[in-house]
Parts: structure tokens; C-alpha cells; sequence
């Protein structure tokens, strides 16, 4: 299979919005954890999150399509909007019909659908919007890009718990291969911090109560480790033919350049311990893309802060990469901005093609005694690194695995 | 108040849109470019402020503001 090109980025984070913003946070090692202000949150056992608080002054959207869309949809939208940008394509000049969309969302609208829900329990029926209907599923951000870029093309959401964006970027490279579609919007969504959802992210048990220090809470890797905490958010990007964006001058970002899936199958929540099923993933991957593990320069790694997850996660590279693996940068940047649940990978995946184009790994913050040693984890704060090709790895609730591996652009 | 001014109130506030945008001779459809859902959104909340019983048939026949206002002018008086 070959490579796809990145030609525009979107970014909607708590550490910024737009690439810039978030790359100026990211390298600098800031976190964005903090108490949650949107509602009260202080009887949950963990009330701690990546929060954005200013999405409104960046967004183009009209109040009148606002009140009918949830929080996610409109972070896809900003975002789609400016990875277009960011790509310089007017859509408008473009087939409808051979342009695409492939997001992955985790648990769907639940801003919008547990205040109408709420309504309908003390009003009656007539007391909810009729939006509703449209607005809270997971595919509703799809529907609102379509509708509102006029995109007419083969689409699709994957909803895959944390590995759904990695995996709809894995599937829109399949379909950008045999030359169905001539550009793709892909990426991912997710707005956990509700009280519903937020209550569910509880019930998982894996969230980190450490409210009293936000920012120190989300510790991947380290031996005071005790769970992740959630973030909301956005990460879109414009993907299309090498071809494509050579011939219209277009800033190549990066590739996508391999793609491996497998799932654990050995429990409903938990994966499996031996990270055998994770290794193959990876290999699949490196396999697609043609890579040797030698030739990887950068690892992102998952990162749950969950002491099975973690220690599964540096098993399966250790059965990859042998001990090679003590060589290559490893970091975790999401323990700045919070676990951006479906739309984790997606950042991951951004964070990795600015990582390579600025030559900087960004820091695992809080990683101060790593519960595994012999590994060279990027901590505290960025790490300059030339990398060429970069591995990212997305893992979901059950033990399902989506590996990704990205290589640097043209600029 | 009168009826024309109070409809173009309440779909004003209700559909997000500037009072100018909704033309009296001309359809919603075509003004403002009102969805299906809108337009069942729009019924329930001119059903609530006039106290008269509405359907979308109705409203979609004669979707512009005169013709809404003149069919709640015409309940109202019943």
C-alpha cells in the first residue's frame, strides 16, 4: 500500500487551538490539567480534566446550527475548518462527490443528550429538542462536516473506545490507496467532560483521583502512577494522494505510511497482559509501511497510567524493537492535555508530525521515577531528536490495538 | 404588539436569525433556508405564544411571515 500525505492540520485542545498554539504549549511541557469549572464535579472521585474553556472565539459557527449540535460536532468543525485552512483548499473547488470524511468518536454527544434527556424526564416528550435525535450519536460530527462543506463522498465513523481515530485514519488510508476519493477529512472527536459522561469515565475505574494536584495526577509510566485523566477535544487532518499534493504545490506534512489493527480478546474491559496481540499490531504496521523497527525514531506511546496497560504496552515493544527498544525516544505527550478518549490517536498523530518536523520529542510529564527501567523516556521536558518515522500506538477498552506509523514531510 | 411583529419575534429568538433576515412575502424556505426540524421547532413555539393549535401543514403552506401571521390572526379570532 502507499503513502498518504498530510496537507493540513486542525487542532482544537486544552492546550491550544490551531497547530501553532499547540505545538508553542506542547514543547514547552505545560500542562493543562485542572479542576473542572463547566458544572460541579466535586462529589465524582476523579473531578480533574483537559478542559477548553474558548472554543467559541475561535469558531465560525452560527448561533442558529449551534444550539442544534453537541460540543463535539462543533469541535470537528472548527477543526475541519482549519486543517482545510491549513491546507490551503477552498472546498468549493473540489469534486463533492470524491471527497470524504473518517472520524472516530468514542462515546458520542452527551452535553446535548443528557440535558434534552433530563427535559424529557420533567417536561414530557414536548420538552425536547427535536435535535436531540440528530444531535448526541457519534456520527453526527460526520453529518455535520458533510452538511456543512457539501461533502458527498464515501464517509464513515469508527467507533472503536480510544483506538476510534487511530483506526478511521488507518481506514481513510486504505481508501485514499485505491484511489476512490480524491482528498479525506479524518481525524477524531470527543467531549467527555459531562456530568454523565464524566460519571461513566468514573465507573470505568481507571480515572486518577488526584484532584488535589491536577497537574501532576496524569503520571503514565511511573511507578506513583494511579490512572488517566480525561481531556476533550479535536484532531483533523486533510489527507490525500502523494500525486495530489505534489501536483497542486501543497506543504506535504507528513505521510501515513502504515497501518496495523488486532484485538486481545481475552475481557470486556481489561487487555491482555503479555502484549502479544499489541506486537503484532505494531509489526503489521511496521509492515505495511515498509519499515524496519531500526528506522523508527520517535514512539508515542499510549500511555493509560493503569499499571497493566502500561506494563503490557512496553512488553509488546520489547517483543517489536528487542533491546533496540532502550534507544528510541519514547514519550507520552497527552499527560499535559488529558486523554482525549476516541480522539486520542488523532492528536497523537499530530503531536508525532510536528515532533518530526521541528525535530523536538515532547516530554511524558510526571514520569519522575519510571516503574519500568532501561528505556529512553522523554520526561520533564523536550528532547531535541531527528525523526524521520515515528510509531504511534492507540489502545481501546477490551484490548483492542490500532498502531500507526508516520513519516516526516517534505517542508 | 401586533401578530406580524410577535411572529417575527419568536422565530427570530427561536432560529437564531437577525429580525431582518425574515421577509414578510417571502417563504422561510426561501429566506432563511428553515429545515424540516426548524419548521416543527417553529410550530410548538407559535403554538405556546399565541395559545392557538398549529400544524406544520399549515405553516408550510403559507411559510411566509404574512401568511403564518394571517392564519394565527384567523384562530385568534375564531
Amino acid at each position: 500500500m502507499e503513502k498518504i500525505a498530510i496537507t493540513g492540520i486542525g487542532v482544537v485542545s486544552p492546550s491550544g487551538i490551531g497547530k501553532r498554539q499547540f505545538w508553542a504549549n506542547i514543547k514547552s511541557g505545560r500542562s493543562f490539567i485542572k479542576k473542572i469549572t463547566r458544572f460541579d464535579a466535586s462529589l465524582y472521585p476523579s473531578h480533574i480534566a483537559g478542559q477548553i474553556d474558548d472554543l467559541e472565539k475561535y469558531s465560525h459557527i452560527s448561533e442558529r446550527l449551534l444550539k442544534k449540535i453537541d460540543a463535539f460536532s462543533h469541535m470537528a468543525l472548527v477543526a475541519s475548518e482549519t486543517a482545510l485552512q491549513d491546507a490551503g483548499i477552498d472546498i468549493k473547488n473540489e469534486d463533492p462527490n470524491l471527497v470524504g470524511i473518517f472520524l472516530g468518536n468514542a462515546i458520542g454527544g452527551w452535553l446535548y443528550a443528557e440535558t434534552e434527556l433530563r427535559d424529557l424526564y420533567l417536561e414530557g416528550r414536548e420538552g425536547v429538542s427535536p435535535y436531540m435525535a440528530s444531535a448526541w450519536f457519534p456520527a453526527a460530527p460526520q453529518g455535520q462536516v458533510s452538511i456543512y462543506y457539501g461533502i458527498k463522498g464515501f464517509s464513515k465513523t469508527v467507533v472503536s473506545d480510544r483506538a476510534s481515530s487511530s483506526m478511521a485514519l488507518g481506514y481513510a488510508r486504505k481508501v485514499l490507496d485505491k484511489n476512490k476519493l480524491n482528498m479525506i477529512i479524518a481525524g477524531g472527536m470527543e467531549a467527555p467532560v459531562t456530568p454523565y459522561a464524566l460519571l461513566c469515565c468514573n465507573t470505568y475505574g481507571a480515572l486518577s483521583k488526584n484532584n488535589d494536584d491536577p497537574q501532576s495526577a496524569y503520571r503514565p509510566f511511573d511507578k506513583k502512577r494511579s490512572g488517566f485523566v480525561i481531556g476533550e477535544g479535536a484532531g483533523i487532518v486533510v489527507m490525500e494522494s502523494i500525486q495530489r499534493a505534489r501536483k497542486r504545490g501543497a506543504n506535504i506534512l507528513g505521510y501515513i505510511s502504515g497501518y496495523g489493527t488486532s484485538c486481545d480478546g481475552v475481557d470486556r474491559i481489561n487487555c491482555a497482559s503479555d502484549g502479544k496481540e499489541l506486537a503484532r499490531a505494531i509489526n503489521m504496521a511496521l509492515t505495511d509501511a515498509r519499515v524496519k523497527p531500526q528506522d523508527i525514531g520517535y514512539i508515542s506511546l499510549d500511555g493509560l497510567a493503569v499499571e497493566l496497560w502500561d506494563d503490557s504496552e512496553i512488553r509488546a515493544l520489547k517483543l517489536v524493537f528487542g533491546d533496540a527498544l532502550k534507544d528510541i525516544p519514547l514519550s507520552c505527550p497527552k499527560s499535559m492535555f488529558g486523554n482525549l478518549l476516541g480522539a486520542s490517536g488523532a492528536l497523537d498523530m499530530i503531536t508525532a508530525l510536528l515532533t518530526m518536523e521541528n525535530n523536538l520529542v515532547p516530554p511524558t510529564l510526571n514520569l519522575d521515577t519510571p516503574a519500568l527501567n532501561g528505556l529512553n523516556y522523554v520526561r520533564g521536558q523536550a528532547k531535541e531528536y531527528k525523526v524521520n518515522k515515528s510509531l504511534i500506538i492507540s489502545r481501546g477498552r477490551g484490548g483492542i490495538n490500532s498502531v500507526l506509523v508516520v513519516e516526516k514531510g517534505e517542508k | 404588539m401586533d401578530t406580524k411583529a410577535k411572529v417575527k419575534e419568536v422565530l427570530s429568538s427561536l432560529l437564531k436569525v437577525k429580525l431582518e433576515e425574515l421577509k414578510d412575502e417571502v417563504s422561510l424556505q426561501d429566506s432563511i433556508g428553515v429545515d424540516s426540524t426548524e419548521m416543527v421547532e417553529s410550530v410548538i413555539a407559535l403554538e405556546k405564544s399565541f395559545g392557538v393549535k398549529l400544524s406544520p401543514k399549515e405553516i408550510t403552506k403559507s411559510s411566509t411571515i404574512n401568511g403564518i401571521a394571517d392564519n394565527i390572526q384567523s384562530k385568534l379570532a375564531k
